[in-house]
């Protein structure tokens, strides 16, 4: 067989031994390497994980031996925006990097095939790279009726998903939806919407929720696993914690208002205008975990607080049901229904008539009591 | 049982307005630092918290799910008679009812008010001190804690009227005005009655004295007992009612000045007559012109300050009355104790106290608060318009072999009047 | 169960529950003491209760913290009053002009209003704590205090103590997550609401009363209150 190293393939594209390292210092930076990881993850020689290797050297390293990594990419309930995302992500440099780095051996949304035809190389690269390729999923998987809700080919996702998952060597959810159940999840959940990880227990599944995922954290996810063919140091939600580490709140550059107490109350008015805080607009930024505010979008040019609106908090489970969008985020998540409140009120009033009445009874005996005598 | 009757008691007595203070009560224990005798004792017991202590317990499980679920589970138990012997002596001994706790409470509980009422629960299961209550059952029997019956009053005014040669008129129809003396100034500073006299007179006040309403003392309302305060009460009524007065003139006297002009609205039916004390009608008098004072007739050199009475000046609202008078007697040599006022601390002898001879050492100790307040300020003479306090006053300048002299201020007033 | 699930439970039907527990045991207590009677003041006014009235919340809101060191009456004991009114300044100050706070009341009663800058009210929540911890070492030495405090009042004290803490935490993003702390808050808020109405911290509610009849007590002696 003997496929081409990712190196020997960029060579033979043109890219320079010096836009190489560039490149590899690019992904080290990506996937958070500030140094050696810990040897027994590099996969090095304990020697050489311990010599003064740079960590652009040890990915080097990797991509001039390792050939490229197979991928399976399915997308179930879902809005085919991850894959938007990731297809026109401006950060030409990376991204072309790994999707160069890897071979995407099926997705529904970029193939050219389709029909039998698509299924069929699915099923012979599933066989072809049996524990070695990654599933990357897309949208959520319903469980209602059978998953009769979505079905490809005929079969159900959640057939799909267990079938393709038996091979993969990790699982990659991207967006909120393969994450956490994303939109379709969201109240009343019609079609018992799930995310991977709830349902696939036995691989490691990692969680790169977000609506639609961050490309550069995907890439960085994908780089991570080819550099040291495991999965990066996940979240309690099985996140990245290089990307999710941190609150929006954290690193927004309008956290100095936060501080000083200056918000905006409406989008046109002067703290608008000013650039204010957006925590009283209903800002999810304090529970949010996700890279926005450090990476921003479209290659690091803006992100949606940037640009004047509040955090909706998409990379959190549940961030449909969080709560208005608009509404403050340190709020209950709903208003409580007046005649819930009206009827425990009554009962209380009720209650206190009643033992009210008793201890007027009360005293006319203590009264008659004392007239007695 | 004695704690069936104090319950019943406070069941009876335990309305909204009671109640809601008792609420109120965070437990935040301010309140001792208001009290004299906790703070001259240190005893926590005397907390004025602690003193309505039963009142809440009694509140709560009678009144409250929470109180009865409590009980059940054995964290409170229910009022037991030991526990009313106990708290007679926090209630008689270490209390004056002189509500300065009312004025340091954050939340403005009037403590003053709901301790008399634990009191009245303590007169029905009957745990009162003995001393105290051999007083009240004099005065339900002779019609004087101090012995002032029929002949013993007559005589008194006859004595008093030759003595010092003051009109003083007995039982005169069409009177405007009853004035009724207390026993202790009858018995013990017949001065005072003299000078209320005199003060009287000069006014062209058209004045008599009752040989039935004699007395204003009210032992029931020391001893919390609703019906000999109002046994009482109806005696002083009566005999106004049968002079047909417009208006009932209290004396030197303040826990009686308390119930009559305070309270008694509130437990019976009062004949409709103006009810005022002496030092607010000295004030009216000066006022109006009715009376001259000698002014600066006081600033010998000496220094004087004043005592205001918890029934008089805080519970009594005379506060500025005196102050009116001692600046002109003495607009150089007056000077104010501090704190004063509404604020001021309490003689520590009234409420009862006085009467307990158990209670003396504490009531001695607690006034060690007032020698130090009065030295403060450097004074002679310490002015006060309750008899009361001019007793324990008395009593505790011997005890402790002070050299101020103590003088009542309608004597002062007397004194200094131009003709 | 994430913490994320755990916020949303706590944020939202357990105090919603919570909430109509405080409604109901407040209205049970409110309705429970106004109906034992009350009597109407027969006694002639001296003075106007209504001023007195008026006097005795002013006090009780404005002049009352400056009395004691006039009067001298809480030489003895300073840190109870102190600590006490501090802490009850720091409550008001944190709880309705933070801007955190302040979106509760909105998005409870549908309208807001300006909150002070985070550093003030962050710096009031330390003085709350710090007060709290004050109160709570009183407690364990006054005399008084010791004789008056039971088990309801420990637990008044850690009832009102955790979401202090808690809140503190959470804002200063200390030791735990910011959702972790934030479950934890509303957890402890929660109990806090629904222990309320069992408790003396409903104090709040009759202490309009106490104050109204300290007010006409002495208003109508003409005395101030």
């Amino acid at each position: 067989m003997a496929e081409d190293s990712i190196y020997e393939r960029l060579k033979q594209q043109g890219v320079t031994r010096r836009d190489f390292l560039k490149l590899c210092g690019a992904v080290a930076g990506a996937i958070g390497l500030s140094g050696l990881p810990p040897v027994q993850a590099s996969g090095l020689p304990v020697t050489l994980a311990r010599s003064g290797y740079k960590a652009r050297d040890q990915v080097a390293r990797v991509l001039e031996t390792k050939s490229r990594l197979p991928v399976i990419w399915l997308e179930f309930q879902d809005c085919a925006g991850c894959t938007e995302a990731l297809s026109r992500s401006h950060s030409p440099t990376l991204v072309n990097l790994v999707l160069n780095a890897i071979t995407v051996e099926y997705h529904e949304t970029l193939s050219a095939a389709a029909g039998f035809q698509a299924e069929g190389a699915k099923h012979n690269a599933m066989e072809k790279y049996a524990g070695q390729y990654v599933l990357v999923v897309e949208g959520s998987i319903p469980m209602a009726l059978d998953g009769a809700y979505c079905t490809i080919g005929g079969r159900s996702a959640l057939d799909i998903l267990k079938e393709s998952a038996a091979g993969a060597a990790a699982i990659i959810a991207t967006g909120n939806c393969a994450a956490f159940g994303g939109l379709p999840k969201a109240k009343p959940n019609p079609t018992d919407a799930k995310g991977v990880w709830e349902i696939v227990t036995d691989k490691p599944v990692v969680n790169i929720p977000g609506c639609p995922a961050i490309p550069e954290v995907f890439t960085a996810v994908v780089a991570h696993f080819l550099v040291f063919g495991a999965l990066p140091e996940l979240d309690s939600l099985n996140r990245p914690k290089t990307f999710y580490g941190k609150t929006i709140h954290d690193r927004c550059l309008r956290r100095p208002f936060y501080e000083a107490g200056k918000f905006a109350l409406s989008y046109d008015d002067e703290g608008a205008k000013e650039g204010w805080c957006l925590y009283k607009l209903g800002c999810k930024g304090p529970t949010t975990y996700n890279a926005c505010a450090s990476l921003k979008w479209d290659g690091g040019l803006s992100f949606p607080i940037q640009a004047g609106h509040p955090c909706l908090g998409c990379s959190e489970p549940g961030f449909w049901d969080g709560g208005g969008f608009y509404q403050g985020q340190s709020a209950p998540l709903s208003r409580p229904d007046l005649t819930v409140v009206g009827a425990a009120a009554a009962a209380g009033a009720v209650a206190g008539v009643a033992v009210g009445a008793a201890n007027q009874a009360q005293k006319k005996a203590a009264k008659k009591a004392e007239k007695a005598k | 049982m004695k704690s069936v009757e104090a319950m019943n008691t406070f069941v009876q007595d335990t309305g909204g307005w009671v109640a809601s203070q008792l609420e109120a009560c965070t437990r935040c224990g301010m309140c001792a630092e208001a009290c004299h005798f906790y703070q001259a004792s240190g005893v926590p017991e005397y907390a004025p918290v602690w003193k309505m202590e039963l009142l809440r317990r009694a509140y709560e499980q009678k009144f409250t799910l929470i109180g009865k679920v409590k009980v059940a589970l054995g964290v409170d138990k229910a009022v037991s008679d030991q526990d009313l012997e106990e708290w007679s002596k926090y209630l008689y001994y270490a209390c004056t009812v002189c509500n300065k706790c009312s004025m340091v409470c954050p939340m403005g509980i009037d403590i003053g008010s709901l301790i008399a009422e634990v009191r009245a629960g303590m007169a029905a299961a009957g745990v009162v001190p003995d001393d105290l209550m051999a007083a009240v059952n004099k005065q339900v029997e002779e019609g004087s804690p101090l012995g002032v019956t029929d002949d013993v009053f007559e005589s008194r005014m006859e004595w008093v009227a030759d003595e010092w040669e003051e009109d003083l008129p007995m039982d005169k129809k069409g009177a405007d005005t009853l004035v009724v003396f207390s026993s202790i100034e009858i018995m013990k500073f017949p001065t005072n009655i003299a000078a209320i006299a005199k003060i009287l007179n000069k006014a062209g006040e058209n004045w008599t004295l009752s040989s039935k309403a004699r007395e204003i003392v009210n032992f029931g309302f020391y001893e919390g007992s609703h019906e000999h305060t109002k046994m009482f009460l109806e005696r002083v009524f009566d005999g106004a009612k049968e002079l047909g007065v417009k208006k009932i003139v209290v004396t030197e006297c303040g826990h009686a000045y308390d119930a009559i002009r305070w309270h008694a609205h509130n437990m019976m039916d009062v004949p409709d007559m103006e009810i005022t004390h002496i030092v607010g009608l000295i004030g009216e008098y000066v006022d109006s012109g009715r009376i001259k004072l000698k002014a600066g007739a006081l600033d010998n050199g000496k220094t004087y300050t004043f005592h205001d009475a918890c029934k008089i000046q805080r519970k009594g609202g005379h506060i500025n009355e005196p102050r009116q008078v001692m600046k002109i007697l003495a607009p150089k040599s007056f000077k104010e104790m501090s704190p004063n006022r509404e604020e001021a601390i309490c003689c520590g002898g009234g409420g009862g106290v006085i009467a307990i001879k158990d209670a003396d050492a504490l009531r001695y100790q607690t006034f060690e608060l007032k020698v130090a307040q009065v030295n403060q300020v450097g004074a002679d003479t310490v002015v006060m318009s309750c008899s009361n306090c001019r007793l324990q006053y008395t009593d505790c300048v011997e005890h402790f072999n002070l050299d101020w002299k103590v003088a009542g201020l309608s004597q002062l007033v007397a004194d200094s009047i131009m003709d | 169960m994430n913490w994320t699930e755990i916020l949303a439970f706590t944020r939202g039907p357990l105090f919603q529950v919570a909430l109509v527990i405080f409604v109901a045991g407040m209205l049970y207590r409110l309705v429970r003491v106004l109906m034992l009677g009350w009597q109407k003041d027969k006694v002639p006014a001296k003075g106007s209760k209504a001023v007195g009235v008026v006097k005795s919340f002013l006090k009780g809101l404005l002049i009352f913290p400056f009395i004691p060191w006039v009067k001298r009456t809480f030489t003895k004991n300073p840190v109870i009053y102190l600590a006490g009114g501090l802490f009850h300044l720091s409550l008001f100050v944190v709880l309705i002009l933070g801007a955190a706070h302040m979106l509760v009341w909105k998005s409870l009663l549908g309208f807001g209003w300006w909150t002070l800058p985070l550093p003030i009210v962050d710096w009031m929540a330390a003085v709350g704590i710090v007060a709290m911890v004050a109160l709570f070492i009183n407690r364990l030495f006054n005399p008084v205090l010791k004789l008056l405090t039971g088990p309801a009042e420990w637990l008044n004290l850690a009832f009102v103590f955790l979401p202090m803490v808690s809140g503190y935490m959470l804002t200063h993003h200390l030791f735990f997550r910011y959702e972790v702390m934030f479950s934890i808050h509303m957890l402890t808020v929660d109990f806090l609401l629904i222990w309320i109405p069992l408790s003396r911290i409903s104090h709040f509610m009759f202490y309009f009363f106490s104050r109204a009849i300290h007010g006409q007590e002495f208003g109508k002696r003409a005395v101030n209150p």
